[in-house]
C-alpha cells in the first residue's frame, strides 16, 4: 500500500505541473482528490487493512492528500499569474487607433518650419497690414510710374479708393516688400526680420496661377553685408526645412527693388540635379527672387545707403510646398476641401 | 525669343569648339535665362538629299510610284511615294530610317522605319515640306506635291540641314529674364553680352551718311511720345522674294518671311532689336506727322482689325489720316502693297509707356511693340538705318534714296555715374582687378575712366534708359560679367543683443497649435473676397464693407469684415463628406471705418484686424455637445495658450446666430467676440442643407499674452478628496451659473466643499414637464485630516439644502 501512495504522489505531481490551465487543473484535482478520485480509492482500503497498520496508514494517506493539495494550490497560484485576463483570440495585427488630431494648413506648416530656422539666426518675425496705399506697394519700391504692375490688371484696388494720390489709392498688397520698408522705417538697423504673408494680384488662375498666394520676406540691413554671405544664409535655410543638404545657385535676375538682383534657384531635390519632369530637365528650380536692397529703398527706408546695405529674399511658399510634397494645383490651397488639407500632418 | 546662334556667330566669334550647354549655362548665370537649345542639325537628324534614278508605277495603288532614289549609298533604295509632282532626276528630301517627321503634316511626330507599303518594300519617306515643318520656308505648289530642291547643288546623302543651310541652334530666352533689358531683345545685344563674358571681339557697324539733300517732309507733332523720326524714301524696288538665307534666318527664329521689303524691316528688328517699318511711298499723302490720333479717329490695321482711336494713342499720319499705329503696326491701306516699288523708311524712337497702353487697349501686341515697351534707346535709329540701306542695296542693286529726314528733337543723355573703388571692394567682398573690370565693362560699351580712388563711367546710350543709373547697377555689371560663382561663400556674422521675444506672434502660434493639436481642428485658408450669398446672410448690411475695383467675380465684391460668410462657404464645401468635423481660420479683416495714419504718417489706412473663426460642424441632434465643445475649445483657451482668460455671457445675439444657442465672448469689461449655432435662416441662405454648425469669430487682436507660462504649483493634497455625486430636479430653466454660483459661493481655502462639477443633465421620460434632471458632484475634503463619512455626509447635505431652498430642487438621492 505504501507502494501505492508512493506511486500516486509521483504521478499526482507529475500530472499537476502539466496543468495548462486551471480547468486543467480542477480536472486533475477531481481525478486525485475527488469523491471517485484515486486518493478516496486508497482510503477505502484502510478497513481492510489490520488495525495495528491502520492508524498509520490512514496518516500516511492524509499526507498524500495534504501534499496533493498543497501541490494543486500552488499550481492554481502559478497559472493565475500566467493567464492573459483575454481570451488567446486576441489579434494584435489589427490597426491602431489613431490619434484624433486636426492639423495645420501645410502652407502655415512650410511657414512655422522657416520661422523656425530664421529664428535660430536671430531674426523677427514680422506682421503688416494687407490693405496698403500705392505709396507702399509700389513707390517706395523704387516701381517706375509706368511699370505694367500698377495697372488694375495686376492689383486689386479698393472700390471708392482706386483714383487719386499715390498714398490715397488703397489696394490689396500685392506683395509684402512695401511692409518690409514700415518695419524698416519704424526700426534702427542694422536688423533681420521675416515677414510672412498673404498677397493677392488680379489674375487669370490655373493650376499654376493664384489670385492669392503666400511670400515669405526675410531681410538683413547691415554693414557691409555680402550677396555671398546671403547665399549662405539661404543655404543654411532651405537645409535645415528640407533636411539635407541642398544646392543653391544664385543667377541674373531684374526685380526693380534690388540691385543686384538674382533668380535663386534650389537643386531639384526630386531627381538630385540629374534633370526630370518636376524641374523641366534642367536640375535646378526656381525658388525665389533675391538681392541687395535698392538704394531707393532703402533711402525711401529711411536708411543710408551710404552705410548700410543687405540682402533680401521673397520665397513663393505655396511653389516651396508644392514642390516639398508634389502638389500639382496651387488652387487647392485656398480650396478648403478637408480631403486635401487632412493629408498633411 | 528665339536667337540664333550662327546669326549671333555675325557679330561676335564664337569659338568653334565652345561647348554650347557651357554657353547656355554662362548667360543663364550672368545674364538672361536661355530655357532650352534646338539644334536643327539633330532635329532633321537621318534626313537627307535623294536624287530620283526611276519612277515606276506600284502594282497595287494607282496613287502611289515606286521610286528608286539615289540617297549617297552605294545602290539606289526603293521608295513607295504619293507625290504628284515626282519627276526623274528630281533632287527630293529623303527621311530615312530613324527620322521624325509629320505625318501628312499633322498629329503627333512620328519616327520612320523600313516597311511594306501596299505590299512593296519602302526604304524611307519622300517628304513635303509639311511634314518636315518647313512649309514656310518651301511652300508647295499642290496639295500633294512632295518638296523639290532641284535648284540646290548638292550631292545625294547630304544632310538636309547642311544642304539648305539651317545647320544651326536655336536658343529659347525666357522674355521674362529680360524686360529690363532693351538691348537684348536682338541678336547684336547678346552678341555684346558674350563678347563681354569671353572677351571677345564685337563687330561694329559703319554709320550710314545720307548723300541726298532733298528731304522727306516729316512734321513730330508730339516730341516727348516721339523723341526720334527718321524717314527714308527709297525708290527702284519691288516685290521678289528675299534671299534663301535671309528668309531662313527670320523663319529659324519663329517669324514669317513675306517678301523682301518687309523681311529686311523684320530682319532688321531681329538683328538690332530695333523695329522699323516700310510704307508705300505712292500712297503717303503730302507729309508725315507723329502726332496723337483724334477721339473716334478710325484705323484698319495690316492685320484688318479696324480700330477706333483715342486720344492717348499715337499715330503716323499723312495729310489725310493716320497710317500707323505708331510702334504697334502698320495700316492696311499704306503698307507694303503687291505693286509696291519705292517706299519710306521708317527708323523711330516712340515712347515705351504709350506704345505698350495702345497695344494693350487694343490687344494686339507685336514684335515692335514688346520691343518698344522696354525703352529702346533713339541712339539705336542709327544701326537701324545703316543695316537696312545696306541690306536695300545689296538687294536691289538699282534702289536710290531720294529723299532722307531725320528729326531728332529729344535728344538721350548718357547717364555718369562715379563709384568710389573702396566701397565696390567691400560691396563686392573682394577685389576685382582693375584691368578686368575695365575691360569687362568696356566690352559691354561703358566708358570707364579711373581716377585716385574712384573710376568715372559713361554709360552707353542702349543702357541709359532707365537700366542703369546708379553705382549699384555698375557692381552688378562687374559682379555678374566676372561670375557669381566666383565670389568665395562668406560667413553672416551677428551682433548678439538679446533673444528674440515676440510675445504676439507666440500667442498666435500656440493659438493655431492649440486648435489643431489639441482640439482636432483642421486650419483652412479662404480667400478674402466674399460671394454675396454668403455676405447676405452673415451681414445685416454692407455698410462699413470695403469692395473691390474689379473683383474676380461680379457676386464675389466686398471684402471680409468677418471670416464667417466664408467659412460657411467650407461647410458647404464639406458637409457632403463628412459627418462631423471641425475647422478654422486666422485671417486678416477689414473695415471701411476708423481710417488712421497709425501705420504711416503718410497714408490712411482702413481698419484692419486679426480675426479668428471657428466652425464646429455635426448633425443636429448633436447641437447641445457641439456648443459645448465649442465653448470647451474657446474656454480652455486662455489657460493652454498663456493668455488672460475669457468669459461667457449674452449681452448682443449676432445677426446670424440662432435665436436660442448663443452667446458672447468677453475679456473683461470688453466683447471680443461671438459664439452661436448659425440660425436655420442663415443656413438657407448659404446653403448648407445637411448639418448644424456652432460658428465662433473672435478678434485675436484684442488677446493679450503672458509674459511668460502661468502654471502654478499646489501641493499635492496629504489628506484624500472625496466625490459625493447628487442627483436633482429643478425647473428646466434653471442655468448651471445660478447652480454653481449658488453652490461655490462659500468655498475657500480653508472650507471642505472644495469644487463643484457639472456631471449631466436628463431631460426625458421620466423626468416632469417643465423640470430636469441635473446631476453634480461635489468634491469635499480637508487639508487637516481624513474626513469621517459623517463629515462628508454632513457637507453634501448643507449644499442640498441650499439648492432646495434656492431653487426648489428635488434632491433625488
Amino acid at each position: 500500500m505504501k507502494d501505492k501512495l508512493e506511486a500516486l504522489l509521483r504521478e499526482g505531481a507529475e500530472k499537476i505541473q502539466s496543468a495548462k490551465n486551471e480547468a486543467e487543473l480542477q480536472e486533475i484535482k477531481g481525478y486525485l482528490l475527488g469523491k471517485q478520485g484515486k486518493v478516496t480509492e486508497i482510503m477505502k482500503e484502510i478497513p481492510k487493512l489490520d488495525v495495528s497498520l491502520r492508524p498509520e496508514m490512514g496518516k500516511a494517506v492524509n499526507n498524500v492528500k495534504n501534499l496533493l493539495q498543497e501541490q494543486i494550490e500552488g499550481r492554481r497560484e502559478e497559472l493565475k499569474m500566467k493567464a492573459s485576463e483575454i481570451s488567446p483570440d486576441f489579434d494584435y495585427t489589427l490597426p491602431g487607433i489613431e490619434p484624433q488630431i486636426g492639423g495645420l494648413h501645410p502652407i502655415t506648416q512650410m511657414c512655422y518650419d522657416l520661422n523656425d530656422a530664421f529664428r535660430s539666426m536671430g531674426f523677427e518675425i514680422f506682421h503688416g497690414p494687407e490693405i496698403t496705399s500705392e505709396y507702399f506697394a509700389f513707390d517706395k519700391l523704387n516701381f517706375p510710374p509706368n511699370h505694367p504692375a500698377r495697372e488694375s490688371m495686376d492689383t486689386y484696388w479698393l472700390e471708392g479708393h482706386d483714383s487719386g494720390e499715390a498714398n490715397e489709392k488703397l489696394c490689396l498688397r500685392p506683395h509684402l516688400t512695401g511692409g518690409s520698408v514700415r518695419y524698416m522705417k519704424t526700426h534702427k538697423p542694422p536688423y533681420r526680420f521675416v515677414y510672412p504673408g498673404r498677397v493677392y494680384r488680379n489674375e487669370t488662375t490655373d493650376a499654376r496661377h493664384e489670385r492669392a498666394f503666400f511670400q515669405y520676406e526675410a531681410l538683413i540691413v547691415d554693414k557691409d553685408f555680402t550677396y555671398t554671405a546671403g547665399k549662405v544664409m539661404i543655404k543654411s535655410i532651405l537645409s535645415k526645412v528640407f533636411g539635407q543638404d541642398v544646392p543653391v545657385r544664385m543667377r541674373a535676375g531684374f526685380f526693380p527693388f534690388v540691385e543686384p538682383g538674382f533668380e535663386i534657384d534650389m537643386g531639384c531635390l526630386v531627381c538630385g540635379g540629374k534633370g526630370c519632369s518636376v524641374c523641366k530637365h534642367v536640375g535646378w528650380i526656381e525658388i525665389m527672387p533675391g538681392g541687395t536692397p535698392h538704394p531707393n529703398v532703402l533711402r525711401a527706408a529711411g536708411v543710408d545707403p551710404d552705410e548700410y546695405t543687405g540682402f533680401y529674399v521673397n520665397i513663393g511658399l505655396d511653389r516651396l510646398v508644392m514642390m516639398r510634397y508634389g502638389v500639382d494645383d496651387v488652387r487647392l490651397f485656398h480650396g478648403t476641401d478637408l480631403k486635401f488639407l487632412g493629408q498633411f500632418r | 525669343m528665339k536667337l540664333s546662334l550662327n546669326w549671333i556667330k555675325d557679330y561676335v566669334k564664337i569659338p568653334d569648339d565652345m561647348d554650347l550647354s557651357r554657353l547656355a549655362y554662362d548667360l543663364t548665370m550672368s545674364t538672361v535665362e536661355v530655357e532650352g537649345a534646338v539644334d536643327l542639325g539633330k532635329k532633321y537628324e537621318n534626313v537627307v538629299i535623294g536624287i530620283i534614278n526611276e519612277v515606276l508605277p506600284h502594282p497595287n495603288a494607282d496613287r502611289l510610284r515606286v521610286c528608286k532614289v539615289d540617297i549617297g549609298t552605294d545602290e539606289a533604295v526603293d521608295i513607295v511615294c504619293g507625290g504628284s509632282n515626282l519627276e526623274v532626276g528630281m533632287r527630293v528630301v529623303v527621311a530615312c530610317p530613324g527620322a521624325v517627321v509629320f505625318w501628312h503634316g499633322e498629329g503627333e511626330p512620328v519616327t520612320i522605319k523600313a516597311g511594306k507599303l501596299r505590299g512593296v518594300m519602302s526604304y524611307g519617306m519622300i517628304c513635303a515640306s509639311s511634314e518636315l515643318s518647313l512649309e514656310e520656308l518651301f511652300p508647295a505648289k499642290g496639295d500633294h506635291d512632295i518638296m523639290d530642291l532641284s535648284h540646290l547643288d548638292v550631292k545625294a546623302g547630304t544632310p538636309l540641314a547642311k544642304a539648305i543651310g539651317i545647320d544651326d541652334i536655336i536658343l529659347e530666352i525666357d522674355n521674362k529674364s529680360m524686360t529690363n533689358r532693351p538691348d537684348l531683345w536682338g541678336h547684336y545685344g547678346i552678341a555684346r553680352e558674350i563678347a563681354a563674358l569671353y572677351d571677345l571681339p564685337l563687330v561694329e557697324f559703319e554709320k550710314y551718311e545720307p548723300s541726298v539733300s532733298e528731304r522727306v517732309d516729316v512734321r513730330i507733332l508730339d516730341e516727348e511720345k516721339c523723341p526720334r523720326y527718321i524717314g527714308a524714301k527709297i525708290e527702284g524696288l519691288g516685290i521678289i522674294p528675299s534671299p534663301f538665307e535671309m528668309q531662313s534666318r527670320i523663319w529659324r527664329v519663329g517669324m514669317r518671311p513675306i517678301n523682301a521689303l518687309v523681311d529686311v524691316t523684320n530682319y532688321v528688328m531681329l538683328a538690332l532689336g530695333q523695329p522699323t517699318h516700310v510704307f508705300d511711298s505712292d500712297h503717303i499723302k503730302n507729309h508725315i506727322e507723329i502726332r496723337r490720333a483724334s477721339e473716334g479717329e478710325k484705323l484698319v490695321l495690316l492685320n484688318e482689325k479696324e480700330l477706333t482711336l483715342t486720344n492717348d494713342d499715337l499715330v503716323i499720319a499723312d495729310s489725310e489720316g493716320a497710317v500707323a499705329l505708331a510702334g504697334v503696326m502698320g495700316g492696311a491701306k499704306d503698307s507694303v502693297l503687291p505693286t509696291t516699288n519705292s517706299v519710306i523708311l521708317e527708323v523711330a524712337n516712340f515712347d515705351s509707356k504709350t506704345v505698350r497702353k495702345t497695344a494693350l487697349r487694343y490687344d494686339n501686341r507685336t514684335e515692335a511693340s514688346s520691343r518698344y515697351e522696354k525703352a529702346i534707346d533713339p541712339e539705336r535709329c542709327d544701326l537701324a538705318v545703316s543695316m537696312a540701306m545696306k541690306l536695300f542695296s545689296e538687294l536691289f542693286p538699282n534702289m536710290k534714296v531720294t529723299a532722307y529726314e531725320d528729326k531728332y528733337p529729344n535728344k538721350l543723355v548718357k547717364k555718369e555715374i562715379d563709384v568710389e573703388l573702396e566701397w565696390l571692394d567691400r560691396r563686392l567682398g573682394k577685389r576685382i582687378p582693375q584691368e578686368v573690370v575695365a575691360r569687362k565693362l568696356g566690352t559691354m560699351g561703358y566708358e570707364v575712366t579711373f581716377n585716385e580712388s574712384s573710376m568715372h563711367i559713361v554709360v552707353p546710350t542702349w543702357r541709359s534708359t532707365g537700366d542703369v543709373s546708379i553705382k549699384a547697377d555698375i557692381m552688378e555689371e562687374v559682379a555678374r560679367m566676372y561670375g557669381y560663382e566666383n565670389f568665395e561663400a562668406t560667413s553672416i556674422t551677428a551682433v548678439f543683443d538679446g533673444a528674440v521675444n515676440q510675445l504676439d506672434m507666440d500667442l498666435v502660434r500656440r493659438i493655431k497649435e492649440y486648435l489643431a493639436f489639441r482640439c482636432n481642428m483642421q486650419e483652412i485658408f479662404t480667400y478674402p473676397w466674399m460671394q454675396d450669398n454668403f455676405v447676405n446672410a452673415i451681414l445685416p448690411t454692407t455698410e462699413g464693407v470695403l469692395a473691390l475695383s474689379t473683383p474676380p467675380a461680379p457676386n464675389e465684391k466686398y471684402i471680409r469684415s468677418t471670416l464667417l460668410p466664408n467659412i460657411c462657404r467650407a461647410i458647404v464645401k464639406n458637409e457632403h463628406s463628412f459627418e462631423e468635423f471641425a475647422i478654422f481660420e486666422e485671417a486678416q479683416v477689414f473695415f471701411d471705418c476708423d481710417y488712421t495714419t497709425d501705420y504711416d504718417p503718410i497714408e490712411r489706412l482702413p481698419k484692419q484686424r486679426k480675426h479668428l473663426g471657428c466652425a464646429f460642424v455635426g448633425k443636429s441632434d448633436k447641437i447641445s455637445d457641439l456648443f459645448r465643445r465649442a465653448k470647451g475649445v474657446i474656454g480652455m483657451m486662455p489657460r493652454y495658450t498663456h493668455m488672460e482668460g475669457f468669459t461667457f455671457k449674452r449681452e448682443e445675439k449676432p445677426y446670424w446666430a440662432d435665436e436660442v444657442v448663443w452667446t458672447n465672448i468677453y475679456l473683461g469689461e470688453k466683447k471680443i467676440g461671438d459664439m452661436a449655432l448659425l440660425s436655420r435662416k442663415a443656413a438657407l441662405a448659404c446653403g448648407i442643407k445637411v448639418l448644424s454648425p456652432v460658428l465662433v469669430e473672435l478678434d485675436m487682436d484684442e488677446l493679450i499674452p503672458f509674459k511668460s507660462r502661468t502654471n502654478q504649483f499646489v501641493h499635492i493634497p496629504e489628506h484624500p478628496l472625496n466625490n459625493y455625486d447628487i442627483s436633482f430636479l429643478v425647473d428646466s430653466m434653471v442655468k448651471w451659473d445660478e447652480i454653481y454660483s449658488i453652490l461655490a459661493e462659500k468655498i475657500t481655502d480653508n472650507s471642505l466643499l472644495r469644487d463643484v462639477q457639472f456631471v449631466d443633465e436628463y431631460k426625458g421620460k421620466q423626468i416632469p414637464e417643465g423640470k430636469k434632471s441635473i446631476t453634480i458632484r461635489l468634491v469635499i475634503g480637508s487639508s487637516e485630516k481624513t474626513l469621517t463619512g459623517q463629515e462628508i455626509e454632513e457637507v453634501a447635505n448643507t449644499a442640498m439644502k441650499k439648492l432646495t431652498k434656492k431653487l426648489g430642487a428635488d434632491v433625488r438621492k
